[in-house]
Parts: C-alpha cells; sequence; structure tokens
C-alpha cells in the first residue's frame, strides 16, 4: 500500500515537472520567436523539458518534488529552495508572454481617445428628441420670403432625421454656409419639428428586454426548483439509480451554464428566428442551468436536523422533502430568483446583439448606422434599468435574508 | 411488564471504520424510564438512531413492540416510526415555520402527502395539536415562529410534536445537555410526566447523574459501545461513575 503511494507521488512529482518546463520552454520559444525570428523544430522544446525534469529531479529541488515528494531529503541546503526560484521564474514569464499575446500598448490607451470622440459626444449629448423639417413646414418657409437657393438646400433634408438639435444645426451650417445660416437661423429652428420616435421605439425595445428577461426567469423556476432536488446529494439516495440520477442532472446543468447565454441565443437565433422570443429562450436555459446548481447548493447546506426529526415521525420521502427541506430553502431561493432576474435583465441586452431582439438589437442597429447620438440615448436607457434593477434586487435580497 | 424493545447483538461499524457499536444486547419494560449514560462518542446517539433506522445497523436485531425494525422497509418501516417519538439536542424544529405546524408535523406518518400540505383545515389535526401544546404549556404561543422561541420552549415543542405521534415510546438524545440547569429539570419533569401518566417508555441520553437519579428508572452505560452498567441510578456510586467516564471525571451536581 505504502510503496504504491510512494511511486503514485514520484509519476505525480515527474508529470508536473515535465509540463512545468514544457511550459517555460514553450514560453521561451514564443518570445525568441516574436523577437528575433528564430525558428527550430517543435520537438526540441520536449528534449530541453525532459532534460531539464531529469536534472531538477536528481538534485530534487524542483515544484514537483516539493508538492508530492516534500519528504524527500535535499543534499545541499541552497537547493531547498531553488523550487521558489523556479516559481517566480515561470510567474515573469507568464506576465511577458502575457503582455505580448494580448497586444497590451498604453500608449495607444493615452493618445487615441479622438478615435472614440463619435461615441463621447453621443453619450454627452444623448438624442433625446429627434429634429427634422417636414415638406409642409418648408410650405410654410416658403410664405417667409426665404431665398430660393435656400428654398432649394432645405428641400433636399426635407423628412431627414436628426438625432440632435446640434447636429441639425450643423448641418445646415455647413449646407447653406455660416453667414447664410445665421441670417435665417430663427426662421428655420421656428419651423422645425422635434418628435421623440426614437425614444418611443428605445423605450419599447426596453420594455421587451425587462419582459423577456422576467418570462426567461419565471419559466426557470418550475424547472430549476424541481431539477434542484435531484442534484443535492444529501437529499439523493446513495443507491445506483440515485447516483446516476444526481450526475446526470449535474452533468446536465454544468454543460448548460458553461455555455454561454450569447451561444444560446446564436443557436435560437436560427432555430425561432430573429427576436425576443430566442432571447428568452436563451436566457431560460442559463437561467435553468444555473439556478439549478445554485438552489441544489442551498439544499446541501441545510440543517440536517429538522429532516431527521421529520423524518423519525414516520414522514415518507415527500413529506420530508415539504416539511424540512422547502421551508428552510424557501428564502434563499426567492433571493436568488431575484438575483437571477437583474443578472437576465442585463444579459438581455447582450443576446440582442446576436439576434435576441429587445433594445440589445436596436442598440446593434444604431452603432452599425454611426449614429452615436443615438446609441448615447439607449446606453443611458440601459444603465438606468440596470442600475435600478441592481438597487431592487439588492433590497429585497437584504430583506428575505433577515426574514 | 412485557419487553417493548429488544435489542440482540447490533453492530455498527460507520464508513469511517469507527466501530460504534460493538454487540449491544438490551431488553428494555414497557413504561421504563431508562436513562443511557456514557462519555460523547460512546454510542450512545448510534444507539438510539439505530432503533429507529435514522442510521442502519450494520447486523443484529432489534425489535419494538413486537415489530422486527431491521428488515423493514418502505411503509412498514413509516408504521414502526410513528409510534416512537424522538427529541434532540438542537430541537430540529421548523425555524421558520410556527409552533402549531411544527406540532403537527408529528402526525405526518399517518397522512398522506396532500393531507400534510392542507394540514391547517384540517379542524381534528389542529385541536389535537393544540391540546399537546396545552400539554406543554405553550398554547399562548401557538401562532410564534420557532425561531422566536427560547430554548427550553423550543424543546418543549419538540415534545409536543412526539406527542402527536401518539408514541409507544419516546427517544430523548440529550434533551437538555443545550439548556440551562432550571430548564432542562422543567423539560425533564415533562418527560417524567408522559412517561407516568401516559405510560410511554422513555429511553434518554444525559450527561447528568442528579438528573438521572431525579427521573430515571433504570441506567444503563455505554462505553466504547458496549454496555459498561445496567442497573438502577442509586446502584451508581463513585467507583462505577469513573468506570464510565473516566478516572478524571468530577460529579457535577444539577437541581
Amino acid at each position: 500500500m505504502k510503496k504504491k503511494n510512494k511511486a503514485k507521488a514520484a509519476i505525480q512529482s515527474i508529470a508536473t515537472d515535465l509540463l512545468f518546463w514544457i511550459y517555460i520552454f514553450g514560453c521561451f520559444y514564443y518570445l525568441m520567436h516574436k523577437w528575433t525570428g528564430f525558428t527550430a523544430k517543435l520537438y526540441l522544446i520536449g528534449i530541453a523539458a525532459l532534460i531539464a525534469t531529469i536534472i531538477f529531479q536528481l538534485v530534487r529541488g524542483s515544484i514537483g518534488v516539493k508538492l508530492f515528494l516534500s519528504a524527500g531529503k535535499v543534499k545541499r541546503s541552497w537547493l531547498k529552495s531553488v523550487w521558489g526560484y523556479l516559481t517566480i521564474l515561470s510567474l515573469l514569464i507568464t506576465f511577458v508572454v502575457g503582455v505580448n499575446i494580448v497586444g497590451v500598448d498604453f500608449y495607444k490607451f493615452f493618445t487615441k481617445f479622438q478615435n472614440a470622440g463619435g461615441i463621447a459626444s453621443g453619450i454627452f449629448d444623448p438624442s433625446v428628441t429627434g429634429y427634422s423639417l417636414s415638406s409642409e413646414s418648408i410650405n410654410e418657409l416658403k410664405k417667409d420670403d426665404l431665398p430660393p437657393d435656400v428654398l432649394n438646400t432645405l428641400g433636399g433634408i426635407q423628412n431627414r432625421r436628426y438625432s440632435t438639435k446640434k447636429v441639425f444645426i450643423h448641418d445646415l451650417e455647413k449646407r447653406l454656409g455660416e453667414t447664410t445660416f445665421q441670417e435665417y437661423k430663427s426662421v428655420i429652428l421656428k419651423s422645425a419639428e422635434k418628435n421623440t420616435e426614437l425614444l418611443n421605439i428605445a423605450l419599447s425595445a426596453l420594455a421587451e428586454t425587462i419582459f423577456l428577461a422576467l418570462l426567461a426567469t419565471v419559466f426557470a423556476i418550475p424547472i430549476a426548483f424541481v431539477l434542484s432536488f435531484f442534484a443535492a446529494r444529501n437529499l439523493m439516495p446513495r443507491t445506483w439509480l440515485g447516483n446516476i440520477v444526481y450526475i446526470i442532472v449535474r452533468t446536465i446543468a454544468t454543460i448548460f451554464r458553461s455555455i454561454e447565454a450569447i451561444v444560446w441565443a446564436i443557436i435560437f437565433s436560427v432555430w425561432v428566428g430573429i427576436g425576443p422570443f430566442a432571447g428568452m429562450l436563451a436566457l431560460m436555459i442559463h437561467s435553468i442551468a444555473s439556478l439549478t446548481k445554485l438552489y441544489s447548493e442551498q439544499i446541501e447546506n441545510i440543517d440536517s436536523g429538522p429532516v431527521e426529526a421529520i423524518k423519525a415521525t414516520g414522514a415518507s420521502t415527500f413529506q420530508t422533502w415539504v416539511y424540512a427541506v422547502i421551508p428552510q430553502i424557501i428564502s434563499p431561493y426567492l433571493a436568488f430568483t431575484i438575483y437571477r432576474w437583474d443578472i437576465n435583465v442585463r444579459m438581455a441586452t447582450i443576446v440582442g446583439f446576436v439576434g435576441g431582439g429587445g433594445i440589445g438589437l436596436l442598440l446593434l442597429q444604431q452603432q452599425q448606422l454611426l449614429r452615436w447620438h443615438n446609441v448615447g440615448l439607449l446606453i443611458w436607457l440601459i444603465a438606468f434599468v440596470v442600475w435600478v434593477m441592481d438597487m431592487a434586487s439588492a433590497k429585497v435580497r437584504e430583506k428575505l435574508v433577515g426574514m | 411488564m412485557k419487553n417493548i424493545i429488544k435489542l440482540t447483538d447490533v453492530h455498527k461499524i460507520y464508513d469511517s471504520g469507527t466501530h460504534a457499536l460493538k454487540g449491544v444486547n438490551l431488553e428494555v419494560k414497557e413504561g421504563e424510564f431508562l436513562i443511557l449514560l456514557g462519555l460523547s462518542g460512546s454510542g450512545k446517539s448510534t444507539l438510539l438512531r439505530c432503533m429507529n433506522r435514522l442510521i442502519e445497523p450494520t447486523s443484529g436485531e432489534i425489535e419494538i413492540d413486537d415489530e422486527n425494525v431491521v428488515t423493514a422497509k418502505g411503509k412498514r418501516l413509516r408504521k414502526i416510526r410513528r409510534h416512537i417519538g424522538m427529541i434532540f439536542q438542537q430541537f430540529n424544529l421548523i425555524k421558520n415555520m410556527s409552533a402549531l405546524t411544527n406540532v403537527l408535523s408529528g402526525k405526518l406518518g399517518y397522512v398522506s402527502l396532500w393531507h400534510a400540505i392542507t394540514f391547517s383545515m384540517h379542524k381534528n389535526d389542529v385541536a389535537i395539536a393544540m391540546s399537546n401544546l396545552k400539554r406543554v404549556g405553550l398554547d399562548k404561543f401557538a401562532k410564534n415562529k420557532a425561531r422566536n422561541l427560547s430554548g427550553g420552549q423550543q424543546q418543549r415543542v419538540a415534545i409536543a410534536r412526539a406527542l402527536m405521534q401518539n408514541p409507544r415510546v419516546i427517544f430523548a438524545d440529550e434533551p437538555v445537555a443545550s439548556l440551562d440547569p432550571a430548564t432542562a429539570d422543567s423539560v425533564m419533569r415533562y418527560l417524567g410526566e408522559l412517561n407516568k401518566n401516559d405510560n410511554i417508555t422513555i429511553l434518554c441520553s444525559l450527561h447528568f447523574l442528579s438528573l438521572a437519579r431525579k427521573y430515571g428508572t433504570r441506567v444503563v452505560a455505554l462505553k466504547d459501545g458496549n454496555i459498561v452498567f445496567d442497573g438502577t441510578p442509586n446502584e451508581i456510586d463513585d467507583k462505577r461513575f469513573k468506570d464510565i467516564y473516566g478516572e478524571d471525571a468530577e460529579e457535577v451536581e444539577i437541581r
């Protein structure tokens, strides 16, 4: 028995060192290749790693020895801390390789801000009301003795929607020339019409987002509720059937949870078509998986005392669940569910980008049209709703946990 | 008096390898108030839980009220359990439910799932639960949540819950270990009353010899999974006490 353990530890130690050195030499090779264009056969990394492993195993100072064979004797005292230097070396090289792979460039970060100027101006001047000149108002202007070339120019932009007053003025200035525009500014601005078309669309898209998140949560609750009992180790009997059910439910939940909602949204937007229903399905699947996990962990954390007591009265398994398990989990369940709704509202905007409907889809469209002032409005609306949801869910959870 | 409990060579070996019961033989007569003494880890809790199969015994025979407990499964096991009330050191009430609901839950072994969910609509059950609460002096607290009751009150609710089962036997696993001495005595007094007036056989594990002498009719002591003493409370002198609890033990008085 003891011998077997020793052999196992030795194998683990050697495998750890081998992987460590393959990683270190791999990183070295990457950097050399990037900086000097140096190339070599890749198997040489393996050979170098093998040699390094053998050397460091022999002097017994490597990380693998430290982790798995710590009882082993060290020949020279300074070798005791070799594993520490190796760790520092690996952290440093990881950092350098990381910076290279990511392409960290703070110079760009500090000098290229003007590239984001469009978005920034959109955020600081969101399009709450749009501006336009309708054909009727241009007809009105005709009575005001405007010169024909000005009327002609205005006719060219009739019914065109501008995001904000500023954009409207800026464009007219460009078209008419500054002096001409200043001359007729007050007349033109008086006939220009405000409209809240975008705000209306945005608000209805926002409602779509909130409701799709709500429905995704509501549909997920009963399914996750039932599944969580089968995914709780302490409730599933330790028979082969119990184990199989437990493992299947757990595995499926884990797989479904590790696939991001955005991926589900891509799948469902093909399946049922682009729109809020696809987004709802995506969030629902993801919610079921994560609520099952959260719920079942809650069940695993319950006080086993009442369960024992109820069982001792002669209650059946289901009665025990109803009387001893559910009362203990109901308020954390509610807290998790509200938190999940909060998360779903946030995720709903993201799944909108890939065809999940709602305000995310609108944001994508406006961004692709480079209408930064419209984008600005949508960003503010999303931020506001997320902030309200966050506050509300925190308050409600506080109340529930204190119950 | 006839035997109500009969244990023959009961062993319990846990998965961890701990040999908690090493062949326990015990016969309990109807109406006895039996006190189980012994250090923590001597096997008292394991013994009580084996008798209603909250823990599966590894081997041996257990008979309660002429029913074979060891072979019972499903419905039969539930039927055996419903005549055995159980009281715990930590009370084990459902904390965010009312005292009344907690008492009603003692009836679960008799009713269907649907009946259990709609308990409050069954006037008969509620009336019995209320009278049981009254017996332990808590009828005024019926609507209070269990978590808002004091330790002694919670343990009395637990006694009322056990009463709801119409028990022939009550197992009490250190029922007073988390209570102060005065409350402990009052809880023991309720158990003593049930023993005398309702002829319920009681098996109760304790650490206080004074309470054992006051309420017990018989004392059984466990040490390392074996019965090392079986007799009346008054037979336990200083030497026997040290046999059970070890050389360094001093008896603590509680009144």
